[in-house]
């Protein structure tokens, strides 16, 4: 039992791969269904949601925390699926949204760029030139998005458990790595991993309630003790105080709740 | 009227620089006033000699020398002593206990600085909440409010009035003795507590108090606040360890925030307390300290047995060898703006802090990476004798009378000559006030009271450096007309005023000017323009200085003052407490001090 992030490129085979990753596991396999999930849950459009996690911010985007919101929504609604096991999710940042949980495989598939750009022209039909630039620009867009929110880049191989790239290999190769992969012990899901797993959608879930109305909060949990950090003074604490305590009646499996405000936001907090 | 001159703006934007930083505090109050003392001289607007003058006036030179003393008489132990027999007469009643503590508060603070004094009571009064069951609530802000109205009753009490004689020497003004002040003092004292004994119902925060003393939440009610629980003893099974990932302290205070404050190591060692990455093994008994409701989940989820009493540590965790503590953050105590894990004090005094309270708040998740401040409170569980080591630095007030600071009783009789020898200096012959207080400061060192090192050691250099920067503000705002350009303006904007509602404007703008800006900011700024306003309007202006003076420890609306900042904590007030109680006080206080002024003086 595990879950599995495929991290890919346009025309890379990975949608590929990953469904049938998900049926010889006979696991769930989903994308942007979690987009959907989260435009049902928290009202907000879906295109708005594939623009947050796809465009690279623009300038003026850069300033603006509707994409840290969209993101969070999105994060929410992933996470609260990810905790119920046995799923493969391909899409841009898996790995990352799912950070700190243990039994995550973390995979990303690549291809060369003359493949790709053959896969582009004939589904497109478009001319060499045209394809290789879309694809290059993609790649770019992706590329900064990543950095801008997390810091890192999607190419730097340190942030997989596995990087396959699909030319010699085949995509029923990669399909045989991923499975055996995912059912060795480092991926298996313990009560520990699970009880990680469960903390991580839990802070998920009070972060996508608060932004909307505190926009700085970061959040982490552990064992049911949610932290909610922010940067602002006490003094312009005392709202998301009030509505924290809310939260505690309302989602049951808070245990405990506490606010922070001042100092700087700990490296696991969402 | 006079003509605007480019030195008049200049001084004025220096005006608007150093109350716009004050207000938002991007750099220190105290580097503020350094900031003034090298640009003023760059700008041309004083001498240079002028711009150092303040370091050796006569306001500085006697705050260091009433910092002295006041610290002689605390090493010795003889306030403790005047006030033990005090507390002993006022019994149990609230009004009772807050009228004599106020009143010695005040009487201690008309000659100490006013967060000295306040700080001296602090344990004193927590231990008396806890015995008598009083909300501390009640207590400390009557008390910490006349700590500052104390500061009233002498010219040495508070830095405004000690500054008020130096400020006039430019005008030719006829200076303040010692007791000029203290009819007006005394009122205000009086109509504080006062206000309290007769209103306190309405404006205190009414709290009630469980078992342990500690204050329940008043607003919401809420089982997650104060209640901190106690000490449970749990074992643990044979398998404990199989399977999974060892268990260390530190993980069981993330997961559950129950701390470990004892466990048994095999073969029949007993760690107490544990260092957080000490390892839970199997069958080992442990203490924690946490809520029930905690406790039972980690027992629960860790599969733990919960015993029904204390075994193996009832003698290591009992009352008579270790306890709980709530130690407040010190004024000036290295601890402020750094973190428990960056002070280590678990590591370094062997002890468990389990809670921090603040502004109302109380937080007992991840404490360590908390950024502490004056006036926060941490709960603190441990060996009497670490506790005492851990209160001998003196970065902590504890609650509990842990004696252990090298006090020098034996001292008592020269602490008390030398400091009526200074009293009597100031009052009998005509010489400056800082040669008289430092002549008792002296004394004190050289008949050993203190050593000249804890003198030195003593005295608040932030309060020097704000005083001696910001006097030359106010010469230069004084030199270059612009005080008399503004009061023109003024009087020639509202019109002619009778002078005792020129008194009470002022009074009103000084109680606005200290709120946001310090008490002794506002009197360099003020004292200039309210001398020059008062000679335009007619008007007495020693008395218009004199409002000022006083009026500038009107500071009770906002925890902004060292003394509400230093209790907030302790006293689990939230802002809005002290607007309650400070707007009614500070309203008192604007009355008292214009109509004592106009009795007693005349003005």
């Amino acid at each position: 039992m595990a879950i599995i992030t495929i991290s890919r490129g346009s025309y890379s085979k990975g949608k590929e791969v990953a469904e049938r990753v998900a049926e010889k596991l006979g696991y769930d396999c989903i994308s942007r269904d979690v987009l959907l999930e989260a435009s049902e849950r928290f009202h907000i459009p879906e295109i708005k949601l594939v623009r947050a996690i796809h465009d690279s911010p623009s300038i003026l985007r850069r300033f603006s925390h509707d994409d840290q919101a969209y993101i969070a929504y999105i994060q929410s609604a992933l996470t609260a699926r990810a905790r119920k096991d046995h799923l493969v999710y391909h899409g841009l940042a898996g790995h990352l949204l799912l950070k700190g949980v243990p039994h995550v495989l973390k995979v990303r598939i690549i291809a060369d760029l003359p493949d790709r750009v053959a896969n582009e022209m004939a589904r497109e039909r478009i001319t060499e030139e045209e394809a290789r630039t879309l694809i290059l620009k993609d790649d770019e867009e992706r590329r900064r998005w990543t950095q801008h929110l997390y810091g890192v880049d999607p190419w730097d191989s340190h942030l997989y458990d596995l990087v396959l790239r699909i030319h010699k290999l085949r995509v029923a190769d990669a399909v045989d790595f991923i499975c055996q992969a995912a059912t060795r012990d480092a991926f298996k899901t313990t009560p520990a991993s699970q009880q990680k797993m469960d903390d991580l959608a839990l802070a998920c879930q009070v972060k996508a309630v608060l932004i909307d109305s505190f926009p700085d909060v970061a959040v982490t949990s552990e064992y049911g003790n949610v932290l909610v950090y922010t940067k602002g003074s006490d003094r312009s604490t005392h709202k998301l105080q009030k509505k924290t305590k809310e939260l505690r009646d309302e989602i049951g499996e808070i245990k405990y709740i506490e606010v922070h405000a001042g100092g700087s936001f700990p490296p696991n907090a969402v | 009227m006079e003509t605007l001159t480019m030195n008049m703006i200049l001084v004025m934007a220096m005006i608007g620089v150093a109350v716009f930083l004050f207000i938002v505090e991007w750099i220190r109050v105290d580097v503020v006033a350094i900031l003034m003392m090298v640009t003023l001289p760059l700008l041309h607007l004083v001498s240079p000699k002028e711009a150092f003058i303040g370091l050796s006036s006569n306001a500085v030179v006697s705050i260091i020398a009433v910092i002295i003393i006041g610290a002689g008489l605390d090493k010795t132990g003889i306030i403790n002593r005047v006030v033990t027999p005090i507390l002993r007469i006022a019994g149990a009643h609230p009004s009772r206990i807050v009228t004599a503590i106020s009143v010695t508060v005040a009487a201690i603070s008309s000659f100490m600085q006013n967060i000295g004094a306040a700080a001296l009571f602090l344990p004193a009064v927590q231990r008396i909440s806890k015995s008598l069951k009083i909300p501390i609530s009640r207590l400390l802000m009557p008390i910490g409010f006349s700590a500052i109205l104390g500061g009233t009753v002498t010219l040495v009490g508070s830095s405004p009035l000690i500054l008020l004689n130096d400020l006039l020497t430019p005008f030719h003004l006829k200076p303040f003795a010692l007791f000029d002040v203290t009819p007006i003092g005394l009122c205000l004292v009086a109509s504080g507590i006062a206000c309290f004994v007769v209103l306190g119902k309405f404006i205190l925060p009414q709290g009630t108090v469980d078992e342990t003393g500690v204050e329940q939440d008043r607003v919401q009610g809420d089982d997650s606040l104060p209640d901190l629980g106690e000490v449970y003893e749990l074992h643990t099974p044979e398998d404990f360890t199989h399977y999974r990932d060892a268990i260390l302290v530190k993980d069981l205070r993330r997961r559950y925030l129950v701390n470990v404050v004892a466990l048994t190591e095999p073969p029949d060692f007993k760690v107490i307390p544990p260092p957080p990455e000490a390892e839970v093994r199997s069958e080992i008994d442990l203490a924690v300290y946490g809520r029930e409701k905690d406790v039972q989940r980690m027992a629960e989820g860790e599969g733990m047995a919960l015993k029904e009493r204390l075994e193996v540590f009832k003698n290591d965790v009992a009352d008579h060898s270790a306890g709980t503590v709530e130690a407040v953050v010190a004024p000036r105590s290295t601890l402020d703006g750094k973190t428990l894990s960056q002070v280590k004090l678990q590591d370094r005094y062997q002890v468990t802090p389990l809670a921090i309270y603040r502004q109302g708040e109380t937080y007992r998740a991840e404490i360590g990476d908390m950024i502490l401040r004056v006036g926060d409170a941490i709960l603190i569980h441990g060996d009497w004798k670490r506790l005492q080591l851990l209160e001998s630095e003196g970065n902590l007030l504890l609650t509990t009378p842990i004696d252990v600071e090298e006090m020098r009783p034996d001292k008592a009789i020269f602490a008390g000559i030398w400091f009526i020898v200074a009293i009597v200096m100031v009052m009998v012959f005509k010489i400056q006030l800082s040669v008289c207080l430092m002549t008792g400061a002296l004394g004190m060192i050289l008949s050993r009271v203190l050593t000249i090192d804890e003198a030195y050691h003593a005295v608040d250099w932030r309060t020097i450096f704000l005083l001696g920067g910001l006097i030359p503000l106010g010469l230069a705002t004084e030199k270059t007309g612009t005080a008399a350009w503004i009061a023109h303006t003024v009087l020639g904007a509202i019109g002619t005023v009778k002078p005792i509602a020129l008194l009470a404007i002022i009074g009103l703008l000084s109680t606005l000017f200290t709120l946001v800006i310090s008490n002794v900011g506002a009197t360099v700024l003020l004292v200039p323009l309210v001398v020059n306003l008062a000679v335009a309007a007619n008007a007495d202006p020693r008395m218009a200085a004199l409002v000022v003076g006083i009026a500038t420890s009107n500071s009770f609306i906002l925890p902004t003052h060292q003394v509400n900042a230093l209790y907030m904590g302790p006293g689990h007030y939230r802002s809005v407490d002290f607007i309650k109680a400070g707007f009614v006080v500070s309203i008192v206080f604007l009355i008292v001090t214009i109509g004592m002024i106009y009795l007693v003086y005349g003005a």
